[in-house]
């Protein structure tokens, strides 16, 4: 049988050919850079020179920087004084708590300090706290900062309980926090001269002028069973208040300071001063300690050598490093872009996995 | 009715219009293998044509003619050496009582309700006997443009290339020799169904023993080629080894008892070939080796036949092409040409992995930077749980601070562009490895992210002790976590730009916007104070904060303290325990405008390795194979591979019929 004609044998090469370079209209999409994975781009490279040259830049920097940070820290005069343990009366020493809740008792306490180096105007004055969790969960809690801004808001006291409201009304300020105002208080003398302590502006002027009301008053403070802190004046509005201020900016860690005065004029050298405390807080039912302590500051705050230490560290430790790779890369260089350190042509021809 | 244009012999280049009558048309599938067609001619002769592979055709052949027989399975089986693809054609005279009776059978089947199939193939199977053999055809079938460089280079890259095709042996050898799967130095292990052993038994015609020899014959091979085997893995460089199987041994072979020596041979072989498989068994192949070896596996096809493979397999990859789109519909990813496929592996897949590590990785470290630091601020507060960073500050963390860097760097980053990633595919192994996603890499970055965490803790929180600057006021709790806060914000941020392979501008607008944004967050956030407010903890921290000369040294100190240590062990690892993407960087950091150049320069750099290659092939002496390749070269080799032999290259099948056809000399039978 013939069949030759109609269909040649084959001739179309069956199979599957490429298509798309005979349509007319093509259905390829937009070219754009961006959805064809072509931009341009840096392809940094950590070459050996590379990490030297970081390392040397940052070691250079931060040295100096460093230094710069800790002189500044090392011209601050510090004088930390601890007085929670010796302000008591030695009758009392085995009883701390029953000394510090007796309100009859008289609480002054008379301390020396002595100035080792001019300490120039202003010098300020701290108490700190150690072992006393400002930062304490149910304690952060306890506040209304809408009742401390304006009256309207004087009921809103959710948060504050148990401090929240007597049976005369609701606590203006409300609050553990405020509850717990600490109260000693320091008297300054030198050569029997009394030093001027100026209270105001210790607190931030955002506070001031923001936070704390200017027409709030204190209501029915510390007029419970239980009194944590120092009372308030209920004739002097809340913004004024800088005490309770700066108190209720709470701090971050369980040793703290806060800002108590300022000191406006210098401290000679080898000064006595004399300082009349009255030791009122009760810190002694958790062994929290209390020091007092006066400080001048610097361009970057107060006697904090942290700062100028780490970059010493970290600057050195960088200059370290480099010199450290210098060394190793005259001692086993490794050419870069070796093809030979590619792992398929280091290894000996093992049988295909 | 139908009209066949003739042109016979006697009337010498007349042609004339013939019409035949289709009374039944017996449809093609891919059990029976072959396709009828009865016709009347127009002086009321009835014959079926029959066409179809050779063994069905050569089944059901009649007892006469037997040299033509035996002359065109010779034939058959040159053309499957010249790498054809084969058919036969066969016809039968019916007589017309007898083509009535069946008739009725067919309708009834034809339209019965339930399995019609079956039906229609019984109806088939009753008047399909007793063929007069007519001839065979054969169809050159060129394999698409770069496909054996396509499987060159997957198979350097470390995958595994199996080749399963409905062809004869003879043809799948063929190509698997064009493209570079099998060649002249592999051990071959053939386990074929076309021995004389085998036909012997077949002749015989008792299905039960033929079922039971070739079971046998499958397990005496399968052992005997094991055992052959591990002594080509002593020397390591010895010959590869190929299987190469046919679709009947295959199904004795994927029985239960079988299929562990199987999947043993075949995972040590490093190509496999299978010829004759149905779709099922093509299915059932790649659940073997998806299930037995545990091993990803791709399937790619074109035909319908290829979608229970495409579906079996892990991934499965359609090539929309001239066979339709079935392919296509039932596959994960559809490509046009089957040598984008090394683009999509080498290229695309490579760099999804390496996004998708360093994403994951990111997301890890920063989010345990930022909580770690709250991890060691309980501590201090007597573990009340007292939160260290504002509520805003946490929620926002991820969605706007950091959100959009990582991101960029899942979309964008690239170790080596897509010309390198295709000229080294040996990178994919590290893919493969998992190397950039094991435990000693998470162990890494969950360290440094703890040690930053301490940085960031500690460093800020011990610096600001004392006085915030020269009023002597303090900081506060929330004054403290700000600092804190804006220094994990900025070292995040740069420790992605760090761990980019390649930055673009959306890089920088990512993280210096991040970074932009929250300050502007906090610039808005801190200065605000309404009455709804639950607290105003925040109010006027920030600025406060920028007016100290504190916070602007410690942001200097606390990000590159942190990042020291990362730096450190980038530097370290790059410079003495270097993965070998970086080693590519590095050789090829000095071309660096030859990602933008268009596709023409590649195709150019394609043809000279091949041509130098094809040189050096034509420099050793080679014993020349029965399987040259020659049917299946890709358009432009041909000529060129002739030439290089010094081989006569026989005209091709097509090229004698077209010379016959011209000439109208074919003689009547």
């Amino acid at each position: 049988m013939d069949t030759n004609g109609a269909t040649t044998s084959s001739a179309a090469g069956g199979g599957s050919t490429s298509k798309s370079s005979s349509k007319k209209h093509s259905r390829k999409p937009v070219y754009s850079r961006f959805t064809q994975q072509e931009l341009p781009a840096c392809k940094p490279i950590l070459t050996p020179g590379l990490v030297i040259a970081t390392f040397t830049i940052i070691g250079i920097i931060f040295i100096p920087l460093g230094l710069v940070s800790l002189s500044a820290s090392e011209k601050v005069v510090e004088i930390v004084d601890r007085y929670d343990e010796s302000c008591v009366p030695s009758d009392y020493s085995n009883d701390k708590l029953k000394f510090i809740q007796n309100p009859s008792i008289n609480k002054s306490c008379v301390r020396t300090l002595t100035v080792p180096k001019l300490m120039k105007s202003p010098v300020f004055i701290y108490y700190q706290l150690d072992n006393y969790y400002q930062n304490h969960r149910r304690y952060v809690k306890s506040r209304s900062d809408k009742q401390l801004r304006s009256v309207s808001d004087e009921k809103s006291t959710k948060d504050c309980s148990p401090e929240d409201k007597t049976v005369d009304g609701p606590i203006v300020p409300c609050g553990l926090v405020a509850w717990s105002l600490f109260n000693d208080t320091y008297g300054f003398s030198v050569n029997s001269k009394t030093i001027e302590v100026n209270k105001h502006d210790i607190a931030w002027k955002s506070d001031k002028e923001h936070k704390f009301g200017s027409n709030v008053y204190p209501k029915n403070f510390q007029s419970g069973g239980l009194i944590g802190g120092a009372k308030l004046n209920s004739s002097v509005p809340l913004s004024k208040q800088d005490d309770l201020m700066v108190w209720m900016r709470t701090a971050a860690l369980p040793t703290f300071r806060k800002l108590y005065g300022k000191i406006e004029q210098d401290l000679q050298a080898n000064e006595k001063i004399q300082v009349v405390i009255q030791n009122n807080y009760n810190t002694y039912s958790f062994s929290g300690k209390k020091k007092l302590v006066l400080s001048t500051t610097s361009w970057i705050g107060g006697k904090n050598d942290f700062l100028g230490i780490a970059y010493i560290i970290v600057g050195g430790l960088c200059l370290f490093l480099a010199v450290c790779f210098i060394l190793l890369y005259v001692i086993k260089p490794r050419p870069l872009g070796d093809p030979s350190y590619l792992s398929w042509n280091r290894s000996p021809a093992g049988h295909p996995n | 009715m139908i009209y066949v244009r003739e042109s016979h012999v006697e009337k010498m280049g007349k042609t004339q219009d013939v019409s035949y009558e289709i009374l039944n048309v017996l449809e093609f599938n891919s059990t029976r293998k072959r396709q009828s067609v009865v016709c009347r001619y127009r002086d009321g002769r009835l014959v079926l044509f029959c066409k179809g592979a050779d063994t069905v055709i050569y089944e059901r052949l009649g007892t006469g003619n037997g040299d033509l027989n035996k002359v065109t399975r010779v034939h058959l089986e040159q053309f499957g050496s010249a790498g054809l693809r084969t058919l036969c054609l066969a016809y039968r005279d019916l007589a017309p009582d007898l083509y009535e009776s069946w008739n009725e059978k067919f309708i009834t089947a034809k339209s019965s309700l339930r399995d019609r199939e079956k039906r229609l193939d019984e109806v088939a199977e009753l008047i399909e006997k007793e063929f007069i053999l007519i001839g065979a055809t054969a169809i050159e079938d060129k394999l698409q443009e770069g496909v054996p460089n396509c499987i060159q280079t997957l198979s350097r890259a470390g995958i595994k290339i199996w080749v399963l095709t409905g062809d004869k042996i003879e043809t799948a050898i063929n190509i698997a020799y064009a493209c570079n799967l099998l060649n002249n130095e592999m051990k071959q292990f053939i386990i074929s169904s076309e021995t004389d052993a085998i036909r012997e038994v077949e002749e015989r015609g008792d299905q039960t023993e033929i079922a039971r020899f070739m079971k046998e014959e499958v397990k005496k091979q399968l052992k005997q080629f094991l055992d052959e085997a591990p002594q080509y893995f002593c020397s390591p460089s010895g010959p590869k080894l190929a299987l190469v199987i046919d679709g009947k041994c295959l199904m004795y072979a994927l029985e239960p008892s079988l299929r562990i020596m199987l999947l043993t041979l075949s995972l040590n072989c490093s190509s496999v070939v299978c010829c004759r498989v149905s779709p099922l068994q093509k299915a059932q192949v790649t659940s073997l080796v998806k299930k037995g070896a545990r091993k990803i596996t791709l399937s790619i096809g074109d035909g319908a036949n290829d979608v229970s493979m495409i579906q079996a397999a892990h991934i499965g990859i359609g090539i929309s092409g001239l066979e339709g789109m079935q392919a296509v519909m039932a596959s994960d990813f559809a490509i046009a040409q089957f040598r984008f496929l090394e683009d999509l592996l080498l290229v695309h897949g490579r760099w999804s992995y390496i996004r998708l590590c360093k994403v994951v990785m990111y997301f890890f470290y920063k989010n345990l930077a930022f909580t770690l630091t709250q991890f060691w601020f309980t501590f201090g507060t007597g573990f009340s749980g007292q939160r260290f960073y504002d509520d805003w500050f946490q929620s926002l963390y991820n969605v706007i601070f950091t959100a959009l860097p990582v991101v960029i760097v899942g979309l964008f980053d690239q170790d080596i562009s897509s010309s390198l990633s295709k000229k080294y595919p040996e990178l994919y192994k590290e893919g493969v490895r998992n190397m950039f996603f094991n435990r000693r890499v998470v162990a890494i970055w969950a360290c440094f992210a703890v040690y930053q965490s301490l940085v960031f803790f500690y460093f800020v929180s011990l610096s600001s002790s004392t006085s915030r600057d020269s009023d002597g006021k303090m900081f506060g709790l929330w004054d403290v976590s700000t600092m804190a806060f804006t220094c994990v914000v900025v070292t995040v941020n740069l420790r992605l730009l760090m761990m980019c392979n390649s930055i673009t501008r959306w890089h920088y607008i990512s993280v210096g916007g991040s970074i932009i944004v929250w300050f502007v967050f906090i610039f808005i956030y801190s200065g605000i104070m309404t009455r709804f407010d639950r607290n105003d903890n925040m109010f006027w921290v920030i600025y406060v904060l920028m007016s100290t000369s504190y916070f602007y040294v410690t942001l200097l100190l606390v990000p590159v303290a942190a990042l020291l240590g990362d730096f450190l062990y980038l530097g370290v690892q790059r410079w003495f325990f270097p993965y070998d993407y970086q080693i590519v960087q590095e050789s090829h950091k000095d071309d660096a405008d030859s990602i933008n150049k268009p596709d023409s320069q590649e195709t150019k750099e394609h043809l000279t390795p091949d041509e130098a290659r094809s040189n050096e092939i034509s420099q050793l002496p080679k014993e020349v194979s029965k399987h040259s390749g020659f049917a299946f070269d890709s358009p432009g080799y041909e000529s060129f591979f002739a030439t290089q032999f010094g081989k006569y290259v026989p005209p091709k099948a097509w090229d004698v019929a077209r010379r016959a056809s011209m000439k109208s000399k074919s003689k009547p039978k």
